[in-house]
């Protein structure tokens, strides 16, 4: 399995402390690697080191191609919920070039409806963001994290808010990108049995890496207290 | 520009306008407020979804002072546009940046800012008063009609199509860094050549709008369309198109009101500006009941 990513002594400091602290670590190419820990523990930190957003020191080597597409599915959505924006106007701001106060172009329109059908949101295109429940707007940003088909899709804590149903339809989402489109997915989460049914490896982080490997055998030493 | 003066006579005529309303200065300022009621209008909903309210109050505050500056170093009253630009560009970069640094909240900064460029503006003021009469810069500050050329016109009509051509390229881009940078970034959109291109983008506009509308009211003409659309509006769409409405409507009516009632047009647009705000909030508080249409 050859890697995707490798992260060698990366620390991060915030305010003269470090958050992230001598991290080294490898993602395989097409699979999917989860961080766990308890909060406060930099899996955020690290997924903005990851993405380019935050300065860092040691290295971050990311073996995809010049213009690889990334997906990203934050953590917190802090936009104004009062903005009048539907959910089809959102997601076709990446989706055309045509203004999208100007109206949502045909193409756009039926690929909108597709991705909103994946994540189960069929028919919401006219729906207003800022009116959605927290585990609708997670769903969203889920629909807008697949398309294009990304290489590299970083998820924080996709699952929170999500009903037991909509968590396994992101399973679903998740594994299909994997399996058939050698999609890499570096992952927070808190669900120890989410990270069960899809994890290809697991890395209990508490600001440096405590642990690192197969699935099962990283949950059994991380104990319950962990996730 | 005769026939522009011919045809809006000719047409005041046909709306049965008084004869106060007939005039070819009157036609300017008409032609002035449909060319920037759009511009403006249709900027006020993005400088609103990227929480540049108070910013855009600054900048206003800085075309003051830039204006006074341009004054006291000798530029001729009619024509301050390149000392208030550039004072504005000045302000509005470095504050800019500073914000980016995210040493202290937002707020914080734009509020230093603001105090720092109304203080070195009013002590600026007592020097430009005594080369010009006070009511000749009341005239800059607040807007007046009666100061429009048709060199000025034509600085709108070029600078307005240009902004409009920007801001329509890269509309999608600005919108989706304003809701989201983390995701924006993650797009490879370049979120900082946006935030510091949209900054230029609203000086440039407040620059060419203060004839019109005035150094201290201008940023009312950013801000208050918005805040009126988002009462009534469902979609980035009705949001833009509401906004623009709002802003001739606001713009044309505070004008002629002005013209009857000789009040300074930046005033008088911004009280009309204000009537549309608590119009559509009555009016989205009555439809917030009904079913909902977009």
């Amino acid at each position: 399995m050859s890697e995707a990513i490798e992260l060698d002594n990366v620390t991060i400091r915030r305010d003269g402390r470090a958050v992230v602290e001598a991290v080294t670590l490898a993602v395989g190419a097409g699979t999917i690697h989860v961080l766990i820990g308890p909060n406060g523990a930099g899996k955020s930190t690290l997924l903005a080191a990851l993405l380019g957003q935050i300065a860092f020191t040691g290295t971050i080597a990311q073996h995809f191609k010049r213009d690889a597409v990334v997906g990203y599915v934050p953590q917190s959505f802090v936009a104004d919920r009062t903005l009048p924006i539907t959910v089809g106007e959102f997601l076709a701001l990446a989706r055309q070039k045509w203004p999208v106060c100007l109206g949502v172009r045909p193409h756009a329109r039926a690929r909108i409806g597709e991705l909103l059908a994946k994540v189960g949101l069929p028919g919401f295109e006219r729906r207003r963001l800022g009116e959605l429940s927290g585990g609708e707007l997670r769903r969203v940003l889920i629909a807008n994290a697949l398309d294009p088909v990304p290489e590299l899709l970083l998820c924080d804590e996709p699952a929170t808010g999500l009903d037991p149903a909509a968590v396994l339809q992101l399973d679903a989402l998740l594994t299909e990108l994997r399996d058939q489109h050698r999609t890499t997915i570096v992952m927070v989460s808190h669900d120890r049995q989410q990270v069960r049914r899809i994890a290809n490896r697991v890395t209990l982080l508490d600001v440096t890496v405590r642990d690192t490997g197969q699935t099962d055998k990283v949950l059994e030493r991380a104990g319950k207290a962990v996730t | 520009m005769s026939w522009l003066y011919d045809w809006w006579i000719a047409l005041a005529k046909l709306l049965g306008l008084g004869d106060e309303l007939q005039y070819p200065f009157v036609a300017r300022g008409v032609v002035a407020v449909l060319l920037l009621a759009p511009l403006l209008g249709g900027l006020s909903h993005l400088v609103v979804a990227r929480r540049l309210a108070f910013f855009s109050t600054t900048l206003g505050q800085a075309a003051l002072t830039g204006l006074v500056i341009g004054v006291a170093a000798g530029q001729p009253l009619d024509d301050t546009y390149a000392s208030i630009l550039g004072f504005c560009l000045i302000v509005g970069v470095v504050m800019t940046y500073v914000r980016r640094q995210a040493l202290l909240p937002p707020d914080t900064v734009i509020g230093v800012f603001m105090a720092f460029t109304l203080g070195l503006g009013i002590c600026l003021l007592v020097a430009a008063t005594r080369r010009f009469n006070i009511h000749q810069i009341e005239a800059v500050m607040f807007g007046s009609v009666l100061t429009l050329t048709d060199h000025d016109l034509v600085l709108v009509l070029g600078l307005g199509a240009l902004l409009g051509v920007a801001l329509a390229l890269a509309y999608n881009a600005i919108l989706a860094d304003s809701l989201s940078p983390p995701i924006a970034k993650a797009r490879r959109l370049p979120t900082t050549a946006i935030d510091y291109g949209f900054v230029v983008i609203v000086t440039i506009a407040i620059t060419v709008s203060l004839k019109v509308i005035g150094a201290l009211l201008v940023e009312a003409m950013v801000v208050v369309p918005a805040a009126a659309a988002r009462n009534v509006a469902r979609s980035t769409r009705g949001y833009l198109i509401w906004s623009i409405a709002i802003a001739v409507v606001a713009g044309l009516g505070g004008l002629f009101a002005s013209t009857i009632w000789r009040i300074p047009s930046g005033g008088a647009i911004v009280l009309a500006l204000s009537i549309c705000f608590f119009i559509t909030l009555i009016a989205g508080r009555m439809r917030s009941g009904r079913p909902e249409r977009s």
